[in-house]
Parts: structure tokens; sequence; C-alpha cells
């Protein structure tokens, strides 16, 4: 080409180029989406999606927060039936369960060597496909044990086992409420899980039961005793003989020593027959023993005048309601104690007022008592078992070895486990089927009778996993495509629109769930059938000797939650444990055997023992030792009649070994408030600012401050559990909980004195005259206009002089660099830094949502409304025990609540003037 | 005759400066083994994190703040010796006052270190000094820790010039006497000594000049240095009496180091004709003196706080006494306040090996004082939850063990490089 031509051409091309890059004016304004699309992702923004969280079998509603195509928060969801907003410590947790480092990401199958390796999901259809043959053709049985399911999975895993020729067994359940569905089963006929109504009471009598913690639904009931406790002249007791959020939670606590529990429902059925709103027939009362007064205290080891006053108070209140549960009902006599409170409920009126049978929990497909005995017998006749699938359960590490249900499965030709992170039960099988976290996949619940709520995929499987319902479907066609629906989706959309019709279909993708019409219980008692029952009832002989009560933990109910690191980073809030096993024993026991915190001793049993460190607990009956569930490798197991799960509590010998565990993290320096009046029982909150060198802050227009009652905390930890995921706090793990380093921003501060029980929630005060702010030397601290004590990590050097002046003891030191493994850092919040090493950093008050919400409000033209936003603590709390807003604004709930009568601040003798105030618990009555 | 003595002086203490011998080398390779090994550990803790140190919450601060206080501390007797006993023409002054003032200027650059090794981040150290920079950050000046960094710098200073105008007389007489390339180095840095007249009278104007000004430098110093406890409100820090009591404890720990310094290097030196029992003495009498003061310093926090009725505060007291650190406090006692009342006896006061042996527990205590001050007041806060307890790695305790190798390390080099007694004086004090 020639010179002269190459400059023409260029100068053309440019010339154009420039040309075209011309547009008129006005067109630079951008054009929305007319209907953005349903999946599309905004960079930077947060949106909020409704789910429903699978942790435990309560099934709370969750909204969900995205950002940028990542769920990296759960929230409780407003206006569900069971949750109501709130959420509970493990709720908070399981959204770490989707990014788990050790979820399975791939089907594995077991080779030669005993090692797992992946294969193909095709390659392991074939091998399901080609045992299922071989089973066949061997005339061997083939079995699918499952979790507990509900709604269209419970129909479809049915469905799937009958195209597949395999035996459905009964649902496995740890904790199974069998007991008490057996009771309902005896007295009404058809079995049942109450739902009961704490609101409709005026005197609450609970025995033994942890429906704070643990038990049917934590986060409903922690909601329900909130608005007990407001409701004026109600009352709550708790007897029993455990430590747990309910007996440290009520108005009154009975200790009772643990196997006497018998004893008293009969003493109380006898003694408040007189006083019965209905009446029993006269030869119930002649059948059941009579204890007498004397022989009642004897054997529970309460006072005679504290049982005169128990029963003058139930026959006085207009609707009390008796509650039994936890420990107490998974032991020998269970069903009896079940059978004695429904009978007492009955006769009290609440059957069909606070006792509902028709909404209660679903546990209908769990296995009944004489199942979990058909398990736990050894075999009878040896058969051959073909396949076993085994979903979402842990039957190997929770039944006792050498039951038919163990045998079976270790004999089979071919054992397959389904699940997300593998429990000790999947690493035993042959062929391992990854299942997608509920966040992942679409799925259905119906966890009681008139609700439903659904989880789908709000992100695409992280691995190459599939749902619980689309692999059951994946099942069926291994034996024929026809009549198979195309996808899990499909089916529930089908079965939607028959169900809801279409707008109810809508109503429930909109809101995540939908009431079902209940149908109407019977408010009767079928008698005759029960009497042969108690015709056999002798009284238990009063309990001797130390007990040893074997409860679910509040951090991982059965063993279920234990794979969360979080939830091992967080503390139980009883006994302030996070890392290693322990044995509560009562400051007397302690007393009497010279043992500390941390001592080892040994614990034998009928069949086994175990070594474990010591915790002291105050709150426990002197006679009774606790353990949690995940603190035992094996349960022991009875093989005496009933041959039943012994959850109980069974008779225990104690020999301290004279060694000390060095593992065991126990956070709380002190169980006391050592007279200091952290929480002060009287005296009322001057609002007078101290004098001060320094001239007063201003701050115009917003003063964000928090009230926390004390009255409604139940110490649950899902404030914690919250904080800890929303505001990107590290996992430091056992070593540096021992070495006394965890981060938690938040953390519940239990302390037992004689003046009562408490769980002080502690955190950053945001001191108006802050003494960290004072000393830090490069100004790294200090006061904002919005009258927050804030951190600026980029200046920090790291002196740590603040933390050591704070009287609060808030602070947190970055004392390594944080570690996120894949895909850990997925769920990163992007509102907040992830802190680098050798910075300090605390609670901001959720500054981050404090931020946007002035910012939408900015954009408004207005100020932040009340209420409009909170902190995530404050949002989990299932108690609504925590409220924050500006004090600055006369109408807002905290300026109301800050001037209230119960109202303190800790150390308000310091003058440190705090912006959180705390509301003493309520005088009882 | 006169001129025979002096000779005899110059001679004496230049020997001092002879060639070394394998006692010294062996020693100085010691040293600056440990040395050396802290710094490793010290690059250790910045590459991983502070974390391998022991400190933990609610203990934020431990061995190395510590260390910090108390190398500071022995750095007070330097200028106590030098500054405060020139004012008063105590004599004995000049048998110690090279090795104190020595002792000084490398006690603080040992100190000087803790405060950086401290920092979470120390490659941001910088943020500490008030720099002009154009988002006009400044430091933060209600924060002891900034006065700190004032007051020892100041300190630092004052001390150094201090020490070297001392000795600028002695220098061009080592000029003099030594030959080789160390008669050049002295060339430069005795800046033109001639001893005329009107040199030793600008000297004299300058020396009770510097003097004068560094004696206030003495208490303010380690008022400022026990203000970072007692501007907290830490119970057990909080307290006005800090000021007067850290000073007397700085002079106990500063007198009980000379005697531990000063003991051996007469014998190695063989200064023996010229540092005497009898200035021993005078030194041992400063020795107990400080040691009444803190003892008593001691009572009135304990019965301040028995008073107060402040449960934390009471608290605080009980648990350092009878709580997890309780050996070390009992030994402390024992150590700075019991064995140091034997030198109301004057035969113990004029026996230099008792009083080296008892200035090793002066230490040894001086330096439990600041530990249990420390941490026990950080373990026993106000919050009961968030009590703890504290015990110190590897690491803090190779990097203490580094700080003790720099010093000797530089103290040895000090002994062969530098008089290590005032000629000056000497010759001046001649009878």
């Amino acid at each position: 080409m020639k010179r002269r031509n190459f400059l023409k051409m260029m100068g053309l091309l440019s010339g154009s180029g420039l040309a075209s890059a011309c547009k008129p004016e006005g067109s630079k304004t951008f054009i929305s989406y007319l209907v953005p699309p349903e999946d599309a992702v905004t960079p930077g923004e947060s949106s909020w999606h409704p789910s429903t969280c699978m942790e435990c079998p309560a099934h709370c509603g969750v909204l969900v927060k995205m950002r940028d195509g990542w769920p990296i928060k759960l929230e409780g969801l407003p206006g569900h039936p069971i949750s109501d907003g709130g959420l509970c410590i493990r709720g908070q947790a399981s959204i770490t369960r989707l990014y788990h480092p050790e979820r399975l990401r791939q089907p594995m199958a077991k080779n030669e060597q005993g090692q797992f390796e992946p294969v193909s999901w095709e390659q392991a259809f074939e091998r399901i496909a080609t045992a299922l043959d071989e089973a066949g053709d061997a005339g061997e049985r083939s079995r699918f044990f499952s979790g507990r399911t509900t709604g269209a999975l419970r129909q479809l895993k049915e469905q799937c086992c009958r195209a597949l020729g395999i035996r459905c067994e009964a649902e496995f359940e740890l904790y199974g409420h069998r007991a008490l569905r057996q009771s309902w089963q005896l007295l009404q006929g058809r079995e049942a899980v109450p739902r009961y109504q704490l609101e409709s009471c005026d005197f609450l009598l609970s025995l033994g039961t942890d429906f704070l913690d643990t038990g049917l639904s934590p986060v409903d009931y922690t909601a329900q005793i909130t608005r007990l406790k407001d409701r004026p002249g109600s009352l709550w007791w708790h007897l029993g003989p455990e430590a747990s959020l309910s007996s440290l939670g009520a108005q009154r606590t009975l200790r009772l020593r643990a196997g006497s529990e018998q004893m008293l429902l009969l003493f109380v059925l006898q003694q408040t027959a007189p006083h019965a709103k209905r009446s029993l027939p006269a030869e119930l009362f002649t059948t059941l023993p009579a204890p007498a007064l004397a022989e009642v205290a004897e054997a529970t080891g309460l006072a005679s005048a504290q049982l005169e006053e128990l029963i003058l108070r139930l026959s006085k209140a207009e609707a009390p309601l008796l509650i039994t549960g936890g420990a107490a009902l998974e032991g020998e006599s269970g069903l009896l104690l079940a059978v004695l409170t429904a009978l007492i409920q009955y006769s009290q009126g609440a059957l069909g007022t606070s006792v509902n049978l028709s909404d209660g929990e679903d546990f209908a497909s769990v296995a009944e008592l004489h199942e979990m005995q058909d398990w736990m017998n050894p075999p009878g006749v040896q058969e051959k078992t073909g396949l076993v699938l085994v979903s979402q359960c842990n039957l190997l590490h929770d039944l006792p070895e050498g039951g038919e249900a163990v045998r079976s499965i270790e004999t089979a030709r071919l054992r397959i486990g389904m699940g997300d992170v593998p429990n000790e039960t999947m690493l035993q099988m042959d062929l391992l089927l990854p299942l997608s976290h509920p966040l992942e996949c679409w799925g259905e619940t119906r966890p009681r009778a008139g609700t439903l709520s659904l989880h789908r995929p709000l992100l695409p499987p992280l691995f190459d996993s599939r749902g619980q319902g689309d692999l059951l479907l994946d099942l069926m066609r291994i034996r024929g495509k026809i009549g198979v629906p195309d996808s899990y989706e499909l089916m529930l959309t089908d079965q939607w629109m028959a169900e809801l019709g279409e707008t109810g279909r809508h109503e429930l993708l909109k809101t995540g769930f939908i009431a079902l019409p209940v149908a109407q219980q019977s408010t009767e008692l079928q008698l005759e059938a029960l009497l042969p029952l108690l015709n056999q009832t002798t009284p238990n002989p009063p309990p001797s000797g130390l007990r040893l009560m074997i409860v679910p933990s509040l951090r991982t109910f059965d063993g279920r939650s234990r794979p969360l690191a979080l939830l091992q980073e967080i503390p139980d809030p009883l006994s302030t444990v996070s890392y290693g096993a322990c044995v509560s024993i009562s400051p007397g026991l302690a007393r009497s055997r010279s043992l500390s915190d941390r001592d080892l001793v040994e614990l034998r049993w009928g069949s086994g023992s175990i070594r474990l460190a010591v915790k002291i607990q105050p709150g426990l009956d002197d006679t009774t030792l606790m353990v949690t569930r995940d603190a035992l490798d094996r349960l022991p197991h009875r093989q005496s009649e009933s041959g039943g799960l012994l959850l109980g509590s069974i008779p225990v010998e104690l020999r301290p070994t004279g060694q000390s565990s060095e593992t065991l993290a126990i956070l709380s320096g002190s169980a006391s408030q050592q007279g200091r009046g952290l929480i002060p029982m009287e005296g009322k909150l001057e609002h007078e600012l101290s004098h001060s060198l320094y001239p007063p802050h201003s701050h115009e227009p917003y003063r964000w401050a928090m009230v926390i009652d004390l009255d409604r905390c139940t110490g649950c930890s899902s404030c914690v559990a919250s904080c800890y995921v929303e505001n990107n706090i590290p996992i430091t793990g056992q070593q540096e909980h021992l070495n006394g380093r965890e981060m938690s921003w938040l953390r519940i501060e239990p302390y037992y004195d004689e003046t009562g029980n408490h769980f002080l929630p502690m955190l950053c005060q945001h001191c108006h005259n802050a003494p960290c702010e004072t000393v830090c030397p490069v100004n790294a601290t200090y006061h904002n206009p919005d009258g927050l004590n804030v951190q600026v990590y980029n200046r920090c050097v790291g002196t740590r002089y603040c933390s050591n002046n704070c009287p609060y003891k808030v602070r947190r030191f970055n004392w390594f660099k944080a570690q996120w493994p894949s895909p850990e850092d997925k769920r990163l919040n992007p509102d907040l830094l992830v802190r680098g090493r050798g910075i300090m950093e605390k609670c901001t008050f959720c500054l981050q949502r404090i931020r946007a919400a002035k910012e939408d409000a900015k954009a408004r033209g207005r100020r932040v409304n009340d209420g409009e936003f909170t902190t995530a603590c404050a949002q989990s709390c299932p108690a609504k025990a925590i409220v924050f807003g500006n004090l600055l604004d006369p109408d807002s709930e905290v300026a109301r609540l800050s001037l209230d009568e119960r109202a303190f601040r800790v150390f308000e003798a310091l003058g440190t003037e705090p912006s959180v105030y705390y509301l003493r618990k309520k005088a009882p009555g | 005759m006169i001129e025979h003595r002096d000779d005899q002086i110059e001679r004496d203490v230049l020997a001092a400066m002879g060639r070394p011998g394998a006692g010294w080398w062996i020693a100085l390779a010691t040293s600056a083994l440990f040395f050396f090994g802290g710094l490793i550990l010290w690059g250790y803790q910045i590459f991983r994190g502070l974390g391998v140190a022991g400190i933990n919450n609610p203990v934020g601060w431990g061995v190395y703040i510590a260390n910090f206080v108390f190398w500071v501390g022995i750095a007070h007797s330097g200028t106590l010796i030098s500054a405060v006993l020139f004012l008063f023409r105590a004599r004995f002054r000049s048998s110690f006052n090279r090795a104190a003032e020595a002792m000084t200027v490398i006690a603080l650059m040992t100190a000087g270190l803790f405060p950086l090794i401290h920092l979470g981040r120390v490659w941001v150290f910088y943020y500490l000094l008030p720099y002009p920079n154009e988002r006009q950050l400044w430091v933060n000046f209600r924060s002891p820790l900034i006065w700190d960094v004032f007051a020892v710098t100041t300190y630092m200073i004052v001390s150094a010039v201090f020490f070297y105008v001392g000795m600028l007389p002695d220098l061009a007489v080592a000029r003099r006497r030594l030959g080789g390339i160390r008669s050049r180095i002295f060339r430069v840095l005795s800046l033109g000594w001639r001893g005329t007249l009107r040199q030793w009278h600008h000297y004299g104007k300058l020396y009770i000049l510097l003097a004068a000004f560094a004696t206030p430098l003495v208490a303010s110093v380690h008022s400022i240095v026990s203000w970072d406890f007692a501007m907290s409100i830490v119970p057990g820090w909080h307290t006005t009496i800090f000021a007067p009591y850290f000073v007397a404890g700085a002079i106990l720990s500063g007198t009980a180091m000379v005697i531990t310094l000063v003991a051996p290097m007469r014998r190695i030196l063989k200064l023996e004709a010229y540092i005497t029992p009898a200035h021993f003495e005078s030194i041992a009498k400063i020795l107990l003196l400080t040691s009444l003061i803190v003892s008593y310093s001691y009572i009135v926090e304990y019965a301040l706080a028995f008073y107060g009725d402040q449960p934390p505060e009471a608290g605080q007291f009980s648990y350092r006494a009878l709580g997890d650190y309780r050996v070390f406090f009992w030994a402390m006692i024992l150590f700075n306040s019991v064995l140091p009342l034997s030198l109301f006896i004057k035969q113990l006061r004029l026996n230099i090996r008792y009083l080296f042996v008892l200035s090793l527990f002066v230490n040894i205590g001086m330096w439990l004082e600041r530990f249990v001050l420390i941490v026990s007041a950080l373990a026993h806060e106000y919050e009961p939850y968030a009590w703890g307890t504290y015990s110190p790695s590897f690491v803090e305790i190779g990097i203490t063990l580094g700080s003790f190798g720099l010093f000797f390390s530089l103290y040895l080099l000090f002994l062969k490089t530098l008089p290590v007694l005032s000629i000056t004086e000497l010759k001046e004090h001649q009878p």
C-alpha cells in the first residue's frame, strides 16, 4: 500500500470513528429495565428472599440476604407462623453450612482400600441399580432410613421406596417426642405433639422442659414466654433438676431431684382434683397411688411449704398450664409422666385452650417407642440386607451397637449415605450422595399442621450436589422414567397449584409461607384404654445417689450441628464453655467432692464409662450431673423391658481422677458479680452528665443507643451468632479460646448470685465519656457525631491500651490474620472490612446498617424513622429483648425505654455514660 | 608528685581499655547470641502476628511493658548519680558516674525497643510521632503514651549529651595516650579539646547547666511512665501515688543495677583503688532509702484500696496478694522491702559481695514488681466475666532475654572502648 493511501484510509477510519462516537444531547440517561429479570443481580445491592431454616426440626422462616449473588446472612422472617422475625443461634449459624469447607463436593464411593474417591452421578446410579437387581435376585430386603421429613418430601420418599421396592422405615429423630406422642395416642387415639399456647395461661408450670433452648420450637416458645411475661399478673414457675435456659429464665425455679418427677405429678394430680375444672373419673384416683406430702417432699427434695404453695397456686389460677418435657420424658417412666401431665392438663381445662393437639409439630412419620425397640433389640433371625439408604441422620452414632438396625446397616450389600457434611454414619457407607443446602434447591416443609413453608434455590449449587427431592426423583428413574416428574420443582408447583390454587401459590412464593386450614380437635379423653396402664403404676422408689442427665445442646442440638465451627466458637450461655466436653455439677456437689472447674472425673454407669472435665454449674440440683448429647461418643443404652433409647437420667458413679483437663475452654472468669453490682437491684438511673474535663459532645440529629431488657433475655445467644455472621468476626478455634483470645463482639454473661440469676448481654457500650478514646495515642478510636464510639482500623497501631482501659472489656484485638478458607470467604459481608492483624476491633452498633439507613433516608429527604432498621443482634432476638434507635428522638422506643424505672447502666458510678441501657428483671407477679 | 599520680590514674583507667581477654569475648559472644536470638523472635512475631506472645484478653500488656518500665527504671540512676549527686557535690559519685551514665544510655536504648515490640503493627510506628502530614492527622495529646514518647526521647537526648560532654576531657586523654586507629577516632570525638583554661571554664559551665537540666528529668520521666498506668481507670493502676512511687522504684532498681555492674567491673578491670567499699556504702544508703520509700508505697496502696470501699479496687489488691500471681507478689515484697532492710547494718553495707548478691535480688524484685503490677491489675479488672490469666510465651521470654543480651553487649563494648571512670574527676578529687 502506498503511503498516501494508507494516510487516506487512516483519516477515513479515525474520522468516522470520531463521528460515530458523538451522540445527541440527552442520551446520557440510563434506561432501567421495564421489567427487571427475576434473578438479576444488581452489583453492590442487597436483596432479601424468604426461605426456611432446616437446621433443626422446628423449621423457622428466614429472610436470606443476598449480595452479588451470594447469600450472606439469615434473619428471622417477620410474620412467619413459627418464628415471626426471630431466629435462634443454630438458625443464624446455618448459613455457614452452605459454605462449609468439608461439604461433600461430588458423589463419592469407597474403594477396596476403604478410601473414598469421586465418582460421577451416572456411575453412582449405575451402582445402585446393579445392587438393587442383585438384592432383588437374592431376595434381600432393602431399607431406607432417614431423618424427619414432612409434606411433599415425605410423600415422595414413600413413592420412591415403592418404585424401587425398598422398605421405607420410620424416620429417625433422636429427640422424637416419643413419650409425648404415645401419651396422646393412648388418650385420644391419635398421636400428636401438642402446641402450647403459653399466652393463654396465667400460671405456667414447666417441669423439666427445655422449650427455650432445644425443645419443640425454641424461637416460637421464646416469643410466647415473652408475651406471657408481658401479661400482668401472669406467673411462670419451673421445676426440674437441670440448669437450662428455662430453669434460669423462670420467675421462680424449684430444684427437683432427677427421677422424682413421677411422684410429684401424682401428687399434683391428686391434690388439685378437688379444684379441677373438668373432672376425671373417680376410679382413676383410686387406681393411682396417692403419695403423702411428706413422702413427696422427701423424694423431690422440696420443702413441704413449697409443695403446698405450688398446689395452692395451681388451684387458684384461672388458666394454669403444666408442661412436662425435656429429659424427664426421655427417661424410663417418660410415657407415664406424659400421661399424668395430660391428665392434669385435662382436669385443669387446658386442653383445647392452651394445649392444642391439632396444630402441633408434625412428627407422625418419626419412629415410635416400639419401632425404636425393634431397631435396638438384637436381630432375631439373621436376614441379609440388600441396599441401605441413610439420609440426613446419624443412626450409627446414636443407636447402640449390636442392635437390629445397626447390624443390618453394617451387613448390607450396598450402603448409601446422603447428606452435606459427612457425619459418623456417612463415613461408614459405601456410596455418598451429596445433598444441596436448602438455599440451593427447591423444597417445602410442613413442620406443623397448618403451616407450609418453602425454600428455593437462591444460588446454583456450589458443588455437584442435588436437592433431596430431585435426588429421590433420580433414584426413581432407575426403575423407569415413566410417570416420574421432570423435577422436584415441577412436582411441587403442580402440588401447590392443586392444593392452594394460583393465588395461593403466588402468595406462597412471595411470602415464603402460607397458613393451611386445620381440622378441629376433640377435647375429650379416652380413659378406658388408659386404666390398665395406670393400674400397673407403682410409684418409683425415691431416687438415690447421683444421676446423670443427658440433654440436647443449645448449640448442636442432638449433635447434628456439630460440624458448624461457629457454634463451637460461641460459648454455651449457661456454662460459658466453648470448646471441650464437660460434665456440669452443682457447686454443692463440687464442694463435697472437692472438685473444681476442669478437674477430670470418671463417670461410670451400668455398661459404660467416660472421662470428662468438670464444670461447676450453679442452678443444678446437688444429686444431678448434666452432660450434653454431643459430649458423649455413644449414648448409654437401656436393654430393659422397654428397650428404648435412654436419654433421660441414669444412675451414675462419679470418681475423681486427680487430673485436670487442659483443653476445656471456659470463657467466664467468674460466675458471680463479686458484689460489684453490674446489675443493680434497685435505684433509679440519674440522667446527669458527670463532670468532665472535656467539652460535651454534640449530637444532632442522631444519638444511637440500645436498650436490653434483661427480663426478656433468655440467654439463647442467637444475637451472638447473628453478630458473628453480620460483622465478619473470625473464628479463632480452641487453642485461641484457651489462650483467652475469643473475638466475639457481643457475649452473654451469666451471673448467678443470691440476688438472682441473670444473663447480661455485653457489647461495646458506646460510652459518652469513653475511657478508650482518651488513651489511644493515635486517635484511632473517637466519638463520632452520631454518638458512636468508632474504631478507625487504618489508624490503629495496636497498643491495646484502649482494651486495658475498657471497664467492660469488649474490645477485641486481632492477634493473627483471620483465615477465611474457600468457600467461606463468599459469605463475608462486603459492607464492612475484614480486619487485618495487629489492630483492635469491637461492636460498631452495626455501623454499616446505620449508614445504609441514613443514606436511604437522605435520598428520600427525611430523617431515619424509628424502627426503620435495627442491628443484627436486635433483629435476631426471638424475645425482642433488644431495642435500638435514636435517643434524641423523644418518640423513639429507645428513648421511652431508657426512662423506664427499670433502666440502669452497667458501672454507672464510673461516669462513662454508656449508650447501652439495660432494664432489670421485673418483680414476679 | 601530683603529676605522677595523674599519670598513674590515666594509665590505670586507660589500662581497662587494653586488649580484651578471652573472658570478655566469651561474655560478649553470649550476650550477642541472646540479642540476635531475641531479634529473630521479634522478626517471627512481626511476621506471624502478636498472637505468638502470651498476652490476651484481658491482659493486653504483659512482659513487654514490664520490660519497658524495668529498663527505663534502670536508666534512672545514671542521671541521679551523675547530675543530682553532682549538684549536691557528693564526691563518691566520681567512682560511679561514668558507668552509671553509660548504663543509662544503654538501658534507654533497650527500653525504647519495647514500645515498638509490643505494637500490633510496628510497621506504622511513626503514627505515634506528631509529624506534619497532608491529612492533618495528629497524635492524641491526651494519651499518656504520647507523653511517654516525648518524655523518653527527651531523657534519651539529655542523657546522651550529658554522658558525652562529661567524657570530653577524658576522650582527649585517650587520644593522647592511645595509639593507632583509636587515637584518630578519639581525635574526632574529643572535638579538639586542648585543656585550655577557656575550655575548662566553658566545660564547667556547660556541665553544671546540663546537670541542672537533667535533674528534673529524674522526677519527670518516671512520673510520666507511671502515668501510663495512673491515668487509666484500671483498679490497681489508677492512683495518685504512682509518680513518686515509680520514681523511688526506678532509683531503687537503678542503684541496684549500678552495684550489679560496678562490683564485678571494679574487680576485673582492677579499679579497686578508685572504687572503694566506702563508695559502695554511699550507694547502698541510697538503695536503702529508696527501698523504704517503695515499701511505704506498697503499704499506702493497700491501705487506700481497703479504706476506699470500692469493691473492684479492694478485689484487685486481695487478688494481687492471694491470687494467681501471689508467688511473684510475695517474692517482690521479700526482695524489695525485706532484704534491703539488712543494709541498716554497716558491715553489710561495706561488704561488696553481699551488696552484689543483694542487688541481684533487688533487680529481680523490681522486675517482678512491674510484672505483678501490670498483669494482676489487668487480669482482674471491673468485669468479673472478663477475668483471665496470662503467662508469657517463649517469644516473650526470648525477647526479654534478648534485651538483656543487648544491654550487656553494649555495656561490654563500652568497657573496652571508652574510659570507664572519669579521669578528670579522679584527678580533681585526689588528696
